[in-house]
């Protein structure tokens, strides 16, 4: 079954018309040596029941993160998805769309994606944002890809403090450059070590790259950041998380040249990681090295508002090689479904999942530090998530995941032993987190 | 006309979030006022409103589930509900990617066997499937080439691309800073072989190729181009885009190439989703299986794990694993299918194509004689000499309910439209998309006027498109700053 | 009552005692489509022959610019920033796009006179 609507009798006059007596014919032009003999080793074709049955058991054999009581973060978040956003991202003529190519059939989405990109650029405070790209990594590689197209100089400075993951795409993507990469350390704060990154800002660093909130969960001193790059006409590029700019002061407002990271925090499923898309805004003064798409809003024939794909000529369709950046296919459709969440929560909404998260993050660190075994290695300021400290973590970790508590998220494979960073989200409730406590305090009497 | 959302803005207190059993303090109380924000402008419009606007916005566009979409390069084809349908099961999307090998191993089954259907259908050893995308996994293949020979100390720093390739191809090759040389293509639509011999040196490290390429053509010396270029210890890279119509036919292994892409999104049905997103599952033989991005999924006795330990590595490209839904949504479908349902694609879409190609033929210029495979490309120069471009033929099929076909691609053909009418549509509808084909091509010389000011019933008429890009208007700008703290009940 | 040639990427430059005037082409302006962004280098730049000193932009292509003389930039056309449809409508008028002092006059021999240009075009298409 391959979804195949052509009949024999369409298949037959068809044959005719076209002048070939099989459809084998259609390939005798191929070189003999390349066309299998024999049919591909793959089993039948299974009708859907079959298939629906077969997946769905693989399915089972999963334990979702809804079996625990779950304080998993690091980059991506169990938020509340309200039921209107899945169904209104399920509707065909987004689903079953593509990339708006030809303006006049596609005004639904250029202005869904138009009114993404303004989201963000809400969010961010600045001028300008792409029609989305792959995922957080990615985009933050592009930035600093942009950074560097723009200043033209050959030194990038990193900080240690961002999503490991992050940082090793990074380097993959710059592997095929000579840039040099300098890290700068942290202090006991959790934060930046700004006495060395001073040190580190020369005339050839061309960018500043950091992450704020960063990855154990600590807010930067992003004004200090931004003045340091300043000095030397160096660029920043700051990774964040959208959802916590409902509370969090616009990245503008600092200064910070190109803001990016992962947009699954609003209103995406978890999905193994696997509903990500990147987001990425910059100032106007840079809107021709930015990657991506971009929707403009402009007029039709008859003077009504319309929408379509502008500044076409900086993307890889047209220039080739000398595009901002390869990307073609990108995730528009998490970046709308992020656009609808957004509409639905309003500026309330959104305020209050911020809120309670970060209200809920607190109480379990005042709980968390009743614990006597528990100690905490930094003290900046923290959104949802921060760093705690415990002793052989790995089998504490264990012990909790056992009584089907997730403790947060292990470090020792990023380098920080023996620590844990630990998540709160507004789906988490104070019994959730008094339970966590009292088995804490079970396990070790 | 369709109001911005920002315009619709009710101040409607939001509902959905549970408040916390806590005394709920303000920000401030956590954060210093320096790092707070002051204000917000989202716009709050309440739930109908939400869901009126994005109802009324889905009916201004087209897509496959409304009518024909013959986008060349694109393979629109139709997307099974049950990929859907399966995707969006519970078990799949509540899960987090770092939880615990224990708890992943449904999805991590999937994904292996996932890879082993890929690997027969392709003939590739192993496959990654990090790549978001087809461009990205170009990327990834170069990145892999470029390790490989860092570590055998090779000198070669050029990759070699048709002129006819895809814009990503030269673009990934500068993104992994290589240094791109173009080979042209015949009058025949096919690579130059004598000048490709005449520029492949020991400096080459890749030729990037699709097949069929982006004519729709057939690249019949194929094994004399994997002669040529791995006779200087170079590899072929090949572009998936275009699998569509050799399933069950050949093998890209079997075809010369070393590291390929498949473009879920388009061979293997996944939505295409406003654009994205897709996947681009890279394969990759004996030789590169080492230099894998990390992770990949391997089996231990029963269990299924996230493999970290790829000794050559090139690292990785995102941030957790993969774009996991397309994976179920391609799973399901090749499940389906089988490998008889596969070969049928192959069948029916190169088909298809040839029947277009049949009946137009005498309307509209050929580039190139030779038999075309899934998709035909035209080029109107016939129809520019009466003042009517390709653009215009475009916009005019809109009138008919079709999406336009790809134009203006692949570059070496003057006023190109290339149609790609995949396998899922049947002759019923080809004939429409042939007649109005037709009909337009009667209509340029009764009233070229209609066709250069088409198209007519679309929900807006020709958009301005010089306008958005010298009057750049990229975002909404609110006009006032509304007040913080205004209906606000925490 | 200046030398006029052209280069064969297509840029004009007229030369008057010590100073050039550049700019495209029609053949240029009218390949491009309507014009929508040029970027144009900074005055006191100094420029090589065939060196790329800016780039046009329109809504189907993009291109460099390249000068057709060495020199150093001593101004620049403000109007066609704004306005960059000026370069479509008057490409050797109004649609001007630097001013250069240039260097060495003997450079006038690697370029093209009107009539080779326009034997130049006729080929290349």
């Amino acid at each position: 079954m391959s979804y195949i609507l052509n009949t024999k009798e369409d298949i037959r006059e068809i044959l005719k018309i076209i002048g070939k007596n099989s459809l084998e014919d259609l390939f005798s032009h191929l070189p003999k040596e390349i066309v299998l003999d024999k049919s591909l080793n793959l089993n039948d074709g299974l009708s859907e029941q079959e298939v629906r049955e077969r997946i769905k058991n693989l399915s089972l054999k999963n334990k979702p993160i809804s079996e625990y009581n779950s304080f998993l973060g690091g980059g991506l978040y169990d938020h509340y998805i309200p039921s209107a956003v899945k169904y209104l991202s399920s509707l065909p003529e987004f689903v079953s769309a593509y990339t708006p190519y030809q303006a006049e059939c596609s005004q639904g989405i250029l202005q869904a994606i138009y009114e993404y990109q303004s989201y963000i650029c809400l969010l961010t405070g600045l001028d300008v944002s792409c029609a989305s790209l792959l995922d957080g990594a990615s985009s933050f590689a592009e930035g600093v890809l942009m950074a560097l197209r723009i200043n033209k100089r050959s030194e990038v400075i990193v900080s240690s403090l961002i999503h490991p993951e992050y940082e090793r795409t990074l380097r993959t993507y710059l592997s095929g450059f000579n840039f040099k990469i300098k890290k700068v350390g942290f202090t006991e704060n959790g934060t930046l070590n700004l006495k060395e990154l001073e040190n580190l800002i020369n005339k050839d660093t061309s960018l500043i790259a950091f992450q704020s909130p960063n990855f154990l969960g600590y807010i930067e001193d992003i004004e200090k950041i931004v003045c340091l790059a300043k000095n030397t006409g160096a660029l920043t590029v700051m990774i964040t998380n959208p959802l916590s700019l409902a509370i969090l002061k616009e990245p503008a407002k600092f200064g910070v040249d190109i803001v990016c990271g992962e947009g699954n925090v609003l209103g995406g499923d978890l999905n193994f990681g696997g509903s990500c898309f990147g987001f990425l805004a910059t100032k106007m003064e840079f809107v021709r090295q930015i990657p991506g798409r971009l929707v403009g809003r402009t007029t039709d024939l008859n003077g009504n508002t319309s929408f379509c794909l502008t500044l076409q000529a900086r993307e890889q369709h047209i220039r080739r090689e000398k595009a901002t950046s390869n990307i073609c296919s990108n995730s528009s459709f998490n970046a709308i479904r992020a656009a609808i969440y957004l509409s639905l929560l309003g500026k309330d909404g959104l305020y209050k999942v911020a809120l309670y998260s970060l209200n809920l993050a607190h109480y379990l660190y005042e709980r968390l530090k009743e614990i006597k075994y528990i100690s905490f290695p930094f003290s900046d300021y923290f959104f949802n998530e921060f760093t705690y400290k415990i002793s052989n973590s790995k089998s504490f970790f264990n012990k909790l995941y056992k009584k089907k508590i997730i403790p947060g998220l292990l470090l020792n494979k990023f380098n920080f032993s023996d620590c844990i960073l630990i998540s709160c989200t507004e789906k988490k409730t104070k019994e959730d987190i008094d339970n966590f406590i009292l088995t804490i305090k079970e396990i070790y009497e | 006309m369709n109001k911005l959302i920002f315009e619709k803005d009710n101040k409607v207190p939001c509902s959905y979030i549970r408040k916390p059993d806590l005394d709920i303090k303000e920000p401030s109380n956590f954060i210093p006022r320096e790092f707070l924000r002051e204000t917000l402008n989202l716009p709050s419009p309440g739930e109908l409103e939400v869901v009126r606007h994005y109802t009324n916005l889905s009916e201004l566009n087209f897509c496959v589930d409304k009518n024909f979409y013959p986008l060349g390069s694109c393979t629109m084809k139709y997307n099974p509900k049950i990929n859907e349908e399966l995707a969006n099961l519970e078990n799949f999307l509540n899960i987090h990617p770092y939880q615990d090998n224990k708890d992943l191993q449904g999805t991590l089954e999937l994904i292996y066997n996932l890879e082993k259907i890929l690997c027969e259908i392709t003939g590739m050893s192993r496959f990654t499937f990090q790549p978001s995308s087809g461009a990205q996994g170009e990327l990834t293949g170069l990145l892999m080439i470029k390790k490989y020979n860092k570590i055998k100390k090779n000198k070669k720093y050029k990759v070699i691309v048709p002129t006819s390739s895809h814009g990503t191809n030269p673009a990934s090759i500068a993104m992994c800073g290589y240094e791109v040389v173009n080979v042209n293509t015949t009058k025949d639509g096919l690579v130059d072989i004598d000048e490709l011999k005449n520029i492949v040196d020991n400096s080459v490290a890749a030729m990037m190729l699709t097949n069929p390429n982006t004519l729709g053509l057939f690249e019949e010396d194929i094994l004399k181009i994997k002669d040529i270029i791995h006779n200087v210890g170079a590899f072929l890279y090949y572009d998936g885009a275009n699998f569509n119509a050799l399933l069950g036919i050949t093998k890209p292994s079997i075809m010369g190439f070393d590291i390929i892409h498949l473009n879920l999104h388009k061979t293997f049905s996944t939505p295409h989703g406003c654009g994205g997103p897709g996947l681009g599952a890279v394969g990759v033989s004996k030789e590169f299986v080492d230099f894998l991005p990390v992770p990949i999924v391997d089996k231990k006795g029963e269990n299924f794990y996230l493999n970290y330990k790829v000794r050559n590595t090139i690292g990785r490209i995102r941030s957790f694993i993969c774009n996991f839904s397309v994976l179920v949504k391609a799973y399901s479908y090749l499940l389906r299918l089988g490998s008889s349902g596969l070969l049928k694609i192959a069948y029916i879409a190169v088909l298809n194509a040839n029947y277009i190609k049949e009946r137009l033929k005498q309307y509209f210029e050929l580039p190139s004689e030779k038999p075309c495979m899934h998709e035909v490309v035209f080029s109107c120069k016939r129809q520019k000499e009466k003042g009517i471009t390709a653009l215009d033929i475009a916009k005019s099929l809109i009138d008919y309910g079709i999406h336009p076909p790809t134009i203006y691609f692949p570059l070496i053909v003057k006023e190109a439209i290339m149609i790609e009418p995949t396998e899922t549509e049947n002759k019923k509808t080809l004939d429409y998309f042939i007649d109005a084909m037709i009909k337009i091509n009667e209509e340029i010389d009764k009233d070229p006027n209609k066709i250069k000011n088409s198209p007519h019933k679309a929900p807006v008429r020709r958009v301005d498109e010089v306008k958005a890009a010298r009057e750049l208007d990229l975002a909404y700008k609110p006009k006032d700053v509304s007040n913080f703290c205004d209906n606000r009940d925490v | 009552m200046g030398i006029l040639k052209f280069s064969k990427t297509h840029e004009w430059v007229l030369v008057e005692g010590n100073f050039a005037t550049i700019g495209i082409t029609d053949y240029a302006q009218k390949s491009l489509g309507d014009i929508v962004f040029v970027e144009l280098p900074e005055i006191g730049r100094k420029l090589k022959q065939n060196e790329q000193f800016g780039v046009v932009e329109s809504t189907k292509a993009a291109s460099e610019l390249y000068s057709p003389l060495s020199g150093e930039v001593i101004e620049v056309n403000k109007e066609i920033i704004n306005s960059p449809q000026l370069i479509n409508e008057d490409p050797f008028n109004k649609g001007w796009m630097i001013k250069i002092k240039i260097i060495n006059i003997k450079e006038l021999d690697n370029l093209l006179s009107e009539e080779e240009y326009k034997e130049f075009i006729k080929r290349e298409q």
